[in-house]
């Protein structure tokens, strides 16, 4: 049984297991392993700590003052608001796009490809900028908007709209290149037996995206909660009605109430741990089915 | 144009979702920084470039994005090696962590690293006994820019180490190479790529990088404002043309990088899969 | 003819993939239709089942115009080259599918699924997915899905090739007998040429967009009617100056002299052969063991060839003189081509 156990668990291990000679002096393995040990505890462990101790400096009582409070509770609320449409939306581009891209051949697809990616790549400051020209008080639309009483700039729609904008390719980024290595083989047998194209969705292509999908969820989510620049530019900071958790972080620190700053920003904190954990297991899984 | 049929369905359906999509969320926003611009004369764009605190601003986030992406590329690489090379126990943890700068809003790691490094937090009041100060200074600027490029470079290094076949550097050992020679030339020039890449895409956000830098850098004109910090306030004074201005230098600085990058990987698959 | 195609063209950009291609298929035959990569062949069948649309042209399949019948109303089956099998779906849901788009009942769908797994010969196997089974497992379950709407044609893009060595003429032979035995009418496409004589009943020899030839395998064998028929079958050879050899007729002006190596007889020179006298003197350059036979290579007159020698004939060596006599010749003149035969046999009849 042993023997055998080991047999199988040894071609496996081959792979990356390095054999003694290439694995190199065990004194370069402890320094090296050592100095990315103490580099992430530093850079990355250690304000995790800070945010933790911080926030329960003056005891759990006044935690829970500073998590309850209405400004807190009304920005956790907008911030979610964000947070769902921006994954609705961008699910449903992310979809459609990497469907597009991926299983049809057409002209000028690497430049649509690249425009996808244009909002991860301009600062979030500028991202908030252009929404700003494009619905601010110096744009032909201002007027219309005024009209009709709809307001973007320094309102809720313009925080929608710019946490739209900076998760934009989050979900069709992680789709794409799982459906382009599937190739387009089983959607056209499928199509020749006569399947409609949502059974073609639903039956061939969802099965082999849904971990991509559920992983570009996740970090659409992560990134539209924790949004600050862009969201920033727009909001105004009308404290109660404009400010998501980030900003109200911002605002919490500004008036040197940094206790409760902390608290809230451990909500984000604990939301982004969550995430990193669901992420994590998600690529396990996604993992371990795509050997089987 | 001819009408061709395809035999998967959905093509137009998903094109028009796509480019509908696209263009209210990105291209018309983006336009209208270009009608913007039109409105703007040359020397009328020039004049608030030129502004010294405005040439001030560049090199502080010039440098300071390069320094921490630089730092990066050296912390990645080494990151990169010991996840794929060596066993040890937390090794997945390790890994997972990589990412916290990806999931963590940058306004949480603002004020966290500020209150870490200001004179009177943990690692701050452990320099500030001899007489340094981290926050507030370029030094926290530099700090919180690490931070934020962590990933980038480790993430695209990984796929590529992990690629690489053992058997190769066994070659090269049994050639007679040392290990830091074997390193050296041959595992190296294989990544150069790949850090290239990601200390590319670390540099480019750096530069943007608003949230995570504005509360540990004190924002002291010519000293700690950054171009991102700049914009920012040319706004809240309603000064449109100032910040369209200013982003015109940056959008241009992150396409440069962007297409040195794109230049750098296409390159790369050329001298891979040969032919032209 | 129950599948018929006429003046079709198709062209991606400047590159002509069908150029005037026009065939017609009996129904119930399992045809080939055999090419190098490029030749056009892979396109012409996505043609047929309505996975490209010819750019002119009529396909006809049992009478009627289907240029702009859905491929999903052809009442074709197709068989991709990698099979194409739906990964996350068992063996027993990737058979149904085809039925259960259709909206069949479900007592039809399990009758029909379990007759086609018992036919393919993979029972017990319903609950398990394509990954999990070998490459000819795979390739059955490609075959039963494609059968289960009950096609009256059969299309498969290079069945075989992803399919090791020792299985392919195992599943060959397969393939025929079940084709014959459904009698539905069969399209595959390879660039083997083995593969194409060993299965098929006919042969569309194809190159570069056009159609070169179409045949029994056994006509298109014997009597090549194209340059490129007459290279691309058997291991040829070419002559460098084929007057050199005697008992030739001359032709004046060709092209290419082509001989395979069953056309060569190589002898011993203490050897006996019938034809001696008009043998000509080469050198063995290179003899690799083939399993049933050597190859040999030849120099001879300045040209350099390939011949076969039997295992129960006395061996030769690298080096060995050895007399050659060629039985006969391909002789190509432009698109043309003509047979020689060596003058010394001609009175007598040759079985090849």
């Amino acid at each position: 049984m042993a023997a055998e156990k080991t047999e199988r668990v040894m071609p496996r291990e081959g792979s990356t297991e390095i054999h003694a000679d290439t694995k190199g002096s065990k004194a370069v393995r402890i320094i090296l392993i050592t100095l990315s040990v103490l580099f992430l505890f530093i850079m990355l462990v250690m304000p995790l700590i800070t945010v933790i101790y911080e926030s329960f400096r003056k005891g759990f009582g006044e935690y829970l003052k500073a998590v309850t409070d209405d400004e807190t509770v009304g920005a956790l609320l907008l911030t979610l608001e964000a947070t769902v449409i921006a994954v609705i939306i961008n699910t449903v581009f992310g979809l459609f796009a990497a469907w597009a891209i991926s299983k049809f051949r057409f002209r000028g697809k690497k430049f649509l490809v690249t425009l996808i990616d244009l909002p991860v790549t301009v600062s979030p400051i500028i991202a908030g900028l252009i929404f700003v020209l494009t619905f601010g008080r110096q744009s032909f639309l201002y007027s219309y908007l005024e009209e009709i009483d709809f307001m973007i700039v320094y309102a809720v729609p313009g925080i929608i709209l710019a946490t739209v904008f900076v998760t934009f390719p989050f979900i069709s980024r992680e789709i794409l290149p799982v459906l382009e290595a599937q190739g387009t083989d089983e959607e056209e047998a499928a199509a020749l037996m006569g399947a409609r194209s949502f059974t073609i969705f639903r039956k061939i292509t969802l099965p082999h995206i849904k971990w991509a999908l559920i992983y570009g969820i996740v970090l659409c989510a992560a990134r539209a909660m924790g949004e600050f620049g862009a969201v920033s530019v727009l909001s105004g900071h009308l404290r109660g009605q404009t400010v998501t958790l980030p900003l109200q972080v911002e605002i919490l620190f500004g008036d040197n109430k940094y206790m409760p700053a902390f608290a809230v920003s451990s909500i984000l904190m604990i939301m982004a741990v969550v995430i990193l954990i669901v992420r994590s297991i998600v690529e396990f899984i996604g993992r371990r089915k795509g050997e089987e | 144009m001819k009408r061709k049929k395809r035999i998967i369905p959905g093509f137009g359906i998903s094109m028009g979702v796509t480019l509908t999509l696209l263009s209210l969320m990105v291209l018309i926003p983006l336009a209208s920084l270009v009608v913007f611009t039109s409105k703007m004369s040359f020397s009328e764009i020039w004049n608030v470039i030129t502004r010294p605190r405005v040439l001030a601003s560049f090199r502080v986030s010039l440098i300071t994005a390069l320094i921490a992406s630089l730092i990066n590329a050296v912390m990645g690489v080494i990151l990169a090696w010991v996840l794929v090379r060596y066993k040890f126990p937390g090794k997945r943890i390790l890994d997972g962590m990589i990412e916290l700068p990806f999931a963590l809003p940058t306004a949480v790691a603002g004020i966290a690293l500020t209150s870490l490094y200001s004179d009177s937090g943990w690692i701050g009041s452990i320099f500030a006994k001899f007489g340094i100060k981290i926050a507030y200074t370029r030094v926290g600027i530099t700090i919180a820019l690490i931070f934020i490029g962590i990933p980038f470079v480790v993430r695209a290094v990984q796929p590529v180490l992990e690629k690489i076949d053992p058997l190769y550097e066994e070659a090269a050992g049994i050639l007679g190479a040392s290990r830091a020679r074997t390193f050296r030339k041959v595992i190296l020039p294989e990544l150069y790529p790949a850090i290239f890449t990601g200390f590319g895409l670390a540099f480019g956000r750096c530069l943007g990088e608003y949230g995570s830098v504005v509360f540990i850098a004190g924002n002291q004109p010519y000293e700690t404002e950054i171009t991102p910090l700049i914009i920012m306030s040319e706004l809240q004074e309603y000064d449109y043309s100032s910040a369209t201005a200013i982003a015109l230098v940056m959008l241009l600085a992150a396409f440069i990088i962007l297409f040195l990058v794109n230049l750098i990987q296409i390159r790369n698959t050329k001298i891979l899969k040969g032919g032209n | 003819m129950y599948i018929e195609l006429k003046n079709i063209n198709k062209s991606y950009g400047s590159f002509k993939a069908s150029d005037n291609v026009g065939f017609g298929i009996e129904k119930g035959k399992l045809v080939a239709l055999l090419g190098p990569s490029g030749s056009g062949k892979t396109t012409i069948l996505r043609m047929i089942a309505g996975l490209e649309r010819p750019d002119s042209g009529e396909i006809i399949i049992d009478g009627k115009v289907v240029n702009n019948v859905p491929a999903s109303e052809r009442g074709i089956g197709f068989v991709f080259q990698s099979y194409a099998l739906f990964r996350y779906m068992t063996v027993y849901d990737n058979i149904a599918f085809g039925l259960t788009v259709r909206k069949q009942n479900k007592k039809e769908i399990k009758e029909r699924v379990t007759e086609l797994i018992k036919l393919i010969g993979l029972e017990g196997f319903e609950k398990r997915y394509p990954s999990q089974l070998s490459g000819g497992q795979r390739q059955r379950v490609a075959f039963a899905r494609a059968l289960a709407p009950n096609p009256q044609v059969l299309l498969l893009d290079e069945p075989f090739a992803a399919i090791d060595a020792k299985v392919r003429s195992e599943l060959r032979k397969w393939l025929r007998d079940m084709i014959h035995q459904l009698g539905v009418t069969g399209i595959f496409v390879t660039h083997d040429q083995d593969e194409a004589i060993e299965v098929s009943d006919e042969i569309i020899v194809t190159n570069q967009g056009r159609i070169e030839q179409t045949g029994t395998p056994a006509e298109i064998y014997i009597n090549p009617t194209t340059a490129f028929t007459s290279s691309f079958f058997g291991a040829t050879s070419e002559l460098t100056d084929y007057k050199a050899f005697e008992n030739f007729d001359d032709i004046g002006e060709y092209d290419k002299a082509i001989i395979r190596p069953e056309f060569v007889k190589i002898t011993k020179k203490n050897e006996q052969q019938k034809y001696k006298r008009s043998a000509v003197e080469g050198t063995v350059t290179d003899l690799q063991f083939r399993g049933n036979s050597f190859e040999l290579t030849v120099d001879c007159n300045n040209s350099r060839f390939s011949a076969r020698r039997g295992l129960d004939e006395p061996a030769v060596e690298i080096g060995e003189k050895v007399d050659v006599f060629i039985f006969r010749i391909f002789i190509t003149q432009g698109n043309t081509v003509t047979l020689l035969k060596n003058n010394a046999v001609r009175e007598e009849t040759v079985v090849i």
